[in-house]
This record gives structure tokens, sequence and C-alpha cells, in this order.
């Protein structure tokens, strides 16, 4: 089934020609020279002024990332990187950590404040009584300002950039850094564990359930900088935290490399819901410019009744290879995945999750929305693993895509696998499928299929959309917005 | 990558290049055929056996699976078998010899043997293009013999026509050319059967269907507990065409089934459907790429799997729908009843889709047998063991019936009959 109008001229608002967020900030750097090589990993971890067993790990990851190879199994297509010709540290002169919102450049705040992110921590979001966002604005490779520190700080919660813990809480930040994506887990997270720069921490103690949300804001703003982001979340036992994410860099020609891992652990009855609006530049409609966005994203689910859930919103990149996933340890745990991705003009996208059964009574569920328009490449690609002794493992996938004209692609790759009897593992593609009870229920009360399908599709997804924060909501809720007829699987 | 090819030859793959060595001069082929036998075995050589990094193996590492490989006996005594159908013509392949060729009005037959050496009017064997074709390799290195069929044009075949390739164990590499002409209908078995001896059994059929011509294609694989199966079925759809293809894996140690489909005529029609019965210690993969390549092409593609005991069971179906391919309607279903904690299944059912205007869908399940439905049986005094097995089998016979044929369903279902009883 073609498109609608409607979705049509959606999809068109979020084009890449319209890239809101493209204009650089005039901002006296200080950087690293450019390339790789063991000085420069020593000079970062200096300028961290962090732990030696810090700067170890990091060579030691050098080590490993010059023995490995480039993946080549996604369906993307890009020239060799010359890692060679990057900035790997970038930060504005006199900047080499948080500080109060005063101590921060003008043209910084200026920046964050053209971008919509509120630094101040009066600053409350128009229309939202009584509802703050903590903020760790991260811009190219230093963290400028944490917001709501103190507040936390009562609650017990650690909010602080990762370069901060390292120095107040090496112990917290030693037990469990690579604890989820091991050094040498691929090529990107191996260069990142040698390069990485800023990111967040948060650490949520047993019991607490966090009084705010947690955001970082990540701005690649330098030309020629790599920006390799390192966020680590901790929940306790019986912890709650919910996180954003968003992104955005300024429009150039050139291609930008953004190579992140993320690491979730989350302990018994603890939850975390990790959203993400990732919106660097995508390039132009020829494919000239763009981030490389190239993500680890890993969740562990490590004590029972724990519960990981990740939601991502792609509308960016000129790549995306990323698979935000969950090992499902603990008994009784839970993974989720939402995602809606869309590519434009010659973006490439190749993204999904990965959900490994290794508790009992485990369950995950997988909802993915890919929509393709111009010559773009969308592909979801997601892994569903049970293993033997993972009894009463409950999965359900569904992935639809849309393609809006004739030049671009959608794909979709999924890897099922079943080694114990007790699995239940349904994957879907066809919206005729989804529920025939809920359909029939419907269709019973007058209500025409194809209108019975939109109502249950569109009610899902808002249930969803409805359980995310509010800032996630508004962005998501405008791609949400996009019509889901004449979806293919 | 050539970190692979560096590793040590492993003792199967030593066994198929020191039996090329020792069997080139004895098979049958023209100066191309030698040709393309000595690059499949250099590939082979070079590439080694695939194992999951190929992408096209990831669930059946069959540089592991194959673990060895029998010798081949030339004096393994064989007969041919009853057809599975009353009435059905017989052609015999008895340990990769085309040994029996009845007379059926409106059917052309050669062996392969002979077309493979004539040098003008044969069969030109080439090596395969792709590195990941293992299937392909082994297969051109040693086929021995096969059939070729033609069905002429607008003829009728109203019996049904039997491809039997029965053996003793040993070596068996067959290989069949069928062209179904345009306007005939016809319906073919094609089976593999032999003694429990260990064998190495490929096949490769490439199977044309031309212009408003319509085709069954029964695809029986009743090998020995020690079998090594590894077959590929090329199939073209011109315009207008019908197939309907029906694999039913019944058994063997480790199956690899392939079917490359391309429908290339408009207003083409593929129904394809496989049953596999994975028990023991059986590792049974059915691959299947379906490539759309014009538009209003339908197809639809389901496949139901039990898998008991230390069964391994692997579907991988990939459906690419090209550019030019609008209207495509494709419909992809992977069902499976894992019913062993010992056993696994993986599926991996892909969508390629470059065409906006297309209705394309998947769905894949994995689960027990449902414990409603056990209850309700039960509830009515059937013992468990009778109803789950009367579960099972509705949920295989629900795709075997969909054959008209109704001394075909008999035939598939008294098989699986059969095999419960063996497994269940």
């Amino acid at each position: 089934m073609p498109a609608v109008q409607e979705t049509i001229d959606q999809v068109r608002k979020i084009d890449v020609d319209q890239y809101k967020y493209g204009f650089e900030t005039i901002v006296e750097m200080d950087k690293a020279p450019k390339g790789l090589n063991e000085d420069i990993i020593a000079l970062i971890s200096a300028k961290k002024d962090e732990p030696d067993w810090m700067l170890q790990w990091r060579l030691e990851a050098y080590k490993r990332w010059q023995t490995m190879q480039r993946p080549d199994w996604a369906r993307v297509d890009y020239p060799q990187i010359d890692f060679q010709d990057i900035y790997y540290y970038a930060a504005p002169k006199g900047q080499t950590g948080p500080k109060t919102i005063d101590d921060v450049d003008p043209e910084i705040r200026r920046t964050y404040e053209k971008l919509g992110i509120p630094l101040a921590e009066q600053e409350i979001l128009a229309g939202v009584q009584e509802r703050r966002v903590a903020v760790d604005a991260v811009f190219d490779s230093v963290s400028v300002v944490t917001t709501f520190k103190e507040e936390l700080a009562k609650a017990g919660v650690i909010f602080m950039s990762i370069s901060e813990a390292m120095r107040e809480h090496p112990d917290l930040v030693r037990k469990y850094i690579g604890s989820v994506v091991p050094v040498s887990d691929n090529y990107y997270a191996a260069l990142n564990s040698a390069v990485f720069t800023d990111g967040s921490f948060v650490y949520v103690p047993e019991g607490v359930h966090c009084p705010m949300e947690l955001s970082t804001y990540f701005r690649i703003n330098e030309k020629d900088t790599g920006q390799f982001e390192r966020t680590l979340i901790i929940a306790e036992k019986g912890a709650y935290v919910s996180y954003l994410e968003g992104c955005t860099a300024p429009q150039r020609d050139e291609n930008q490399l953004h190579a992140a891992v993320v690491e979730l652990i989350a302990h018994e009855d603890a939850e975390i819901k990790y959203s993400t609006v990732q919106n660097w530049y995508p390039g132009d409609a020829e494919g000239k410019g763009g981030i490389y966005n190239f993500v680890t994203k890993r969740g562990d689910c490590r004590g029972d009744n724990s519960k990981i859930s990740w939601t991502q919103v792609e509308t960016g990149s000129a790549i995306t290879w990323k698979y935000p996933s969950c090992i499902l340890r603990g008994d009784n745990s839970r993974g989720e995945f939402y995602s809606i991705a869309v590519s434009n003009g010659a973006q490439q996208i190749d993204s999904g999750t990965k959900m490994i059964h290794l508790g009992k009574n485990t369950t995950s569920r997988i909802i993915s929305k890919g929509i393709s328009a111009g010559t773009s490449q969308n592909t979801y690609r997601g892994k569903v693993s049970v293993h033997r002794k993972a009894t009463d493992a409950r999965n359900f996938t569904q992935c639809d895509s849309l393609l809006i004209g004739d030049r671009c692609g959608a794909h979709t790759v999924p890897y099922i696998e079943a080694n114990n009897a007790t699995a239940q593992l349904e994957h879907e593609a066809t919206t005729s499928k989804i529920s025939e009870d809920q359909l029939f229920y419907c269709m019973q009360r007058g209500i025409p299929e194809e209108e019975a399908i939109a109502l249950i599709v569109n009610g899902f997804v808002k249930e969803v959309i409805q359980e995310l924060p509010m800032e996630f909501a508004v962005e998501a809720q405008k791609l949400i917005g996009i019509s889901l007829e004449g979806s293919v699987g | 990558m050539n970190l692979q090819a560096q590793a040590p030859l492993t003792g199967a793959e030593t066994a198929l290049i020191d039996l090329f060595a020792q069997r080139c001069n004895d098979l049958p082929g023209n100066a191309g055929a030698v040709s393309a036998r000595d690059k499949a075995v250099a590939a082979l050589k070079a590439n080694r056996l695939p194992t999951r990094k190929v992408e096209a193996w990831h669930y059946t590492d069959l540089r592991r699976l194959l673990s060895s490989v029998p010798a081949w006996r030339a004096d393994a005594p064989a007969k041919p078998v009853d057809p599975i159908l009353p009435g059905a013509r017989r052609f015999a392949l008895v340990n990769g010899a085309l040994a029996e060729t009845p007379a059926v009005d409106g059917l052309q037959f050669d062996a392969m043997a002979d077309s493979l050496r004539a040098d003008v009017g044969g069969v030109t064997l080439e090596a395969p293009a792709e590195a990941d074709d293992a299937v392909g390799a082994i297969n051109t290195a040693f086929v021995s013999d096969g059939l070729r069929l033609s069905v002429a044009d607008d003829a009728e075949i109203a019996a049904p026509v039997e491809i039997q390739s029965v053996h003793a164990g040993g070596q068996v590499h067959t290989r069949s050319q069928v062209t179904v002409g345009a306007g005939a209908r016809a319906l073919f078995v094609d089976r593999h059967t032999g003694t429990d001896d260990a064998v190495l059994a490929s096949n490769v059929t490439e199977l044309t269907v031309r212009k408003g011509a319509d085709v069954t294609w029964i695809i029986v694989q009743e090998q020995g507990a020690q079998a090594s199966h590894l077959a590929s079925l090329g199939l073209t759809l011109e315009e207008d065409a019908r197939a309907t293809v029906f694999i039913a894996n019944l058994s063997g140690r480790l199956v690899r089934q392939e079917v490359h489909a391309a429908a290339t005529g408009e207003r083409a029609e593929l129904a394809f459907r496989a049953v596999n019965m994975i028990g023991g210690d059986a590792h049974c993969d059915v691959t299947l790429e379906l490539d759309h390549l014009v538009p209003h092409t339908t197809s639809t593609e389901t496949v139901r799997n039990v898998v008991t005991a230390r069964g391994q069971g692997v579907f991988q179906g990939q459906i690419r729908v090209a550019q030019p391919a609008q209207k495509t309607d494709a419909q992809m279903a992977c069902n499976t009843l894992l019913l062993s904690d010992h056993g696994g299944f993986s599926t991996k059912p892909e969508l390629e889709i470059f065409a906006d205007d297309v209705v394309c869908a998947h769905g894949a399940t994995v689960a027990e047998i449902d414990h409603d439905h056990l209850f309700y049986l039960m509830a009515r005094g059937v013992s468990e063991k009778t109803a789950r097995g009367l579960l099972i089998k509705a949920f295989v016979a629900e795709i075997v019936e969909e054959l008209k044929d109704e001394a075909l369903v008999d035939a598939l279902e008294a098989r699986i009959d059969a095999w419960l009883e063996a497994h269940g």
C-alpha cells in the first residue's frame, strides 16, 4: 500500500534539508593534536585527571582495538575512516570539567538556549509545572555543566559527568565500567574504551525512586572532532531512574564520528528507562556530510525482577549502527525496545536490538517502526535468543516499515534462536495478525477493518509514548503522527 | 576473511580433496566440465567449508557438522523402491547413476552424464560464482549423473513423475535440469532415500517453469539416519507461471536444503511450503532465497517445524523485492513446535525491499504445544500421548492438506504419522 499524503508531508518536514540544529558555535577551543596514539590517550587521561588504572585500561583497549577489524556485516556503506585525521580531544578553552552555570562561556550558554536545553536550574519547561529535568550538557569532549546535582544528592542519587565520577567515586566506576560492554566487545566499543572523553554517570542507591528525569545533551561542535561518549547507569536494588539523551551537530560537508558506549546495570527489582532522541546532522540529500553514529548500548538486568527499557527516535546521522540490547540474566527480568527510525536523503540506518534470555520467566518486547524516504536505506536487525536454561521465556517482536518513494529501501533481518521448549517467541510483521481478538472486538462494533487496525496500533504506540518522559513524548509525538498504514514488515 | 583460509583442513575437507584426486578421471564431462570441477575443488580448498561466520551458513556450521565423509562405494547394493504415489512414473537414480527411465508422453529426457559429456547441446557445468555456495561446489566437483527432463509445451502430464535417488551409502552426487514448457502442467516428486549407511549426498536441481505453466514439485527427503544431505533447488518462474514447491524433510543427520527462486515474469505465483520433522541428533536447515524481480508477482511461504530430542532446526528465508517489482505480494510464516529442552530452533526471516508499493510480511513463532488445547483433549478422555500426537499432526497437516491431490496428502501424512510413531 502506498503512503498517504499526510504521511509524506510529515516526513518531508523532518527532511534533511530542513535540519534546524546545523549552526556552529564560535568559541575558542583547546584541542589535542590530530591523530590516535598512546600519547593522545595519556593526554586525554591526564586532562581528566584520571587514576592510573583508568589509563592502563584505556591503553589495553587501544592495544585490542589495533588487532580488530572494522565490522562489515551491517547494511551500511561508507569509506574507510582515517582515524589519524580526527581530533580526539576538543574542549572550550578553560573548560576541562563541569562548572556552575555562571562560569559557562556565554556563547555556549546561548548555544544550548538555541537548542532548547535548560541549563539553569530555575528554568521550567513551558507549560509543564513542577516538572524538572536534570541536565548534563556535553560539548564536544567535555561536560560543561550538570544541573540539580545538589538536589539529587539529597536523595542519594549521583548524577555527574563520568570524568568527575572517576575522581569522586572511583570504586563505583571501576566496579562497573566495562562489565556490560567488555573492552573488546567490538571494534567501535574498543575504540571508545581507549579514547572516550565524557558522558554521564548515574548511580541510584537502593530503594530510591529518582526524583526527576535525568538527561544528557550531546553536542558536537568543533570541526574534524570525534565524539566518544561513555555513559554508565547503575540502579541498585529497588531503584528507579528515567534517563534521556539528545544529540545534535552542526551542518558540515565532512563526516564526523560519534562512537559511544552506554552501559546500564539494573539490580534486583530495579528499573531503568533509557530514551534517546537522536538528531545528529544527517548530511545533505546527496549524502554529503553528516555524523557516523556507531554506538554500542547494552543493559544488564542483573537482578531478579529487574527491568530495562530502551526507547529511541532516530532521525539523524548519515549512518546509524546501533543495537541497544538487554541481557536478561535475573529471573523474571524484562527487556523492552521501542524504536522509531526515520531515514531520508542518503541516510543509512542499520539498527535494532538484542534480547538475550538467560534467566527464568524472562520477557521481552520489541516494537520497531522504520520509515524510509529519499534514497535512504533503513534496516532493522534484531536478535532474540533463548538459552537452554531460560525456562518460560516470552518474546513479542513487531517490526513494520514504510517506504516513501521508489528509490529507498527497507529491510528486516531478525535472528530468532530458541533452545528451550517452554520458550514462546513471536515475530510479527503483519498488522492484520497482531491481535485478532482486538480486531474482532472493533469490527464487531462496526469499525471497518483498516480503521480498527489503525486504532489498535495507534492505541498501542500511544500507550508507549504516554509512558515516556514529557520531553521525549513531545518530540516522538511528531513522528508518531505519521500514519502507520501501508506498512511492510 | 583470510583467517579461516589459513586454518588447517578438517578431516572431511581433506577427504573430499583426496576423493576428488582419486575420482576425477572417472567423472563424466567434456573439457569445460573438467575445468569447472577443478575450479570447484580449488574454491573448496581456498574457502574451506563454511562456518557460522559466513552469513548464509549462520546457523549451520558445515565445517563442524560435516565431521567425516564416507568413502566412495562403487558396489553398494541398492534397488529402486515403490513410488510414494500410486500410478506414478518412476525415474530412478541408483547410487548416483541413472538406472530407470520410463517412456512418458510429452516428456523428453537425457541422462545428465551424457549431457555433461556432449560438446554440442549438452549441459555446461559451471563452478559456483559465490564463495558461500558450498552445496554447489561439492556437487559441481563430484556430480556423476542425473536427469535432464523437459515437458513439451501445453502438455498435461497426467501421471505423477517420481525422480527417485536411492543409494546404499557412500557418495551420491546428482544433478537435474527440468524445464516445464509453456502452458504445460505436471506433478513431480523429487525423492531422496537410502539405507542407514553413512552417505554424503548432494543434489542440485534447476527447475524452469515457462510462461503459463503450472508445476507441483514435492521434495521428499527420507535419507537414512547417518546421511549428510546437501541439496539446492533453483527455480525460475516466467510470466504467468505457477509453482507449488513442497519440501518434506523426514530424516537424515545433517540436512541442508537450499531453494533459490526468482519470479522473472509478471503474474508469476509461488507457493512454498515446508514441513521439517526434526528428531534424534538431526540438524536440518532449510534456506530460501526468493527474488521478486518484476511487477505483480505473488508468493506465499509457510514453514512448519517439529523439533524433538536433540534436534536442531534452521529456517532462513530471504525475500528480496527489486525496485521494479511494484505490487509484489509476499507473505512468509515460519512456525515451530519446539518440544525438547535439548533441541533448538533458529530462524532468520529476512525482507529486503526496494519497491514502495508492495505488501510483504513475515511472521515467526516458536512455542510448545498449547496447554489449553492439550487440556481440551485430555478433559475429554484422550490420553496425553495421543493428545500431543494429534496436536502435532494437526499443526503440520494444516499445510500438507493445502495440496489438492488426495493421494499426495495421504502419502505425506502417512510418512508424518510414521515419524510421530518413531519419535513421539
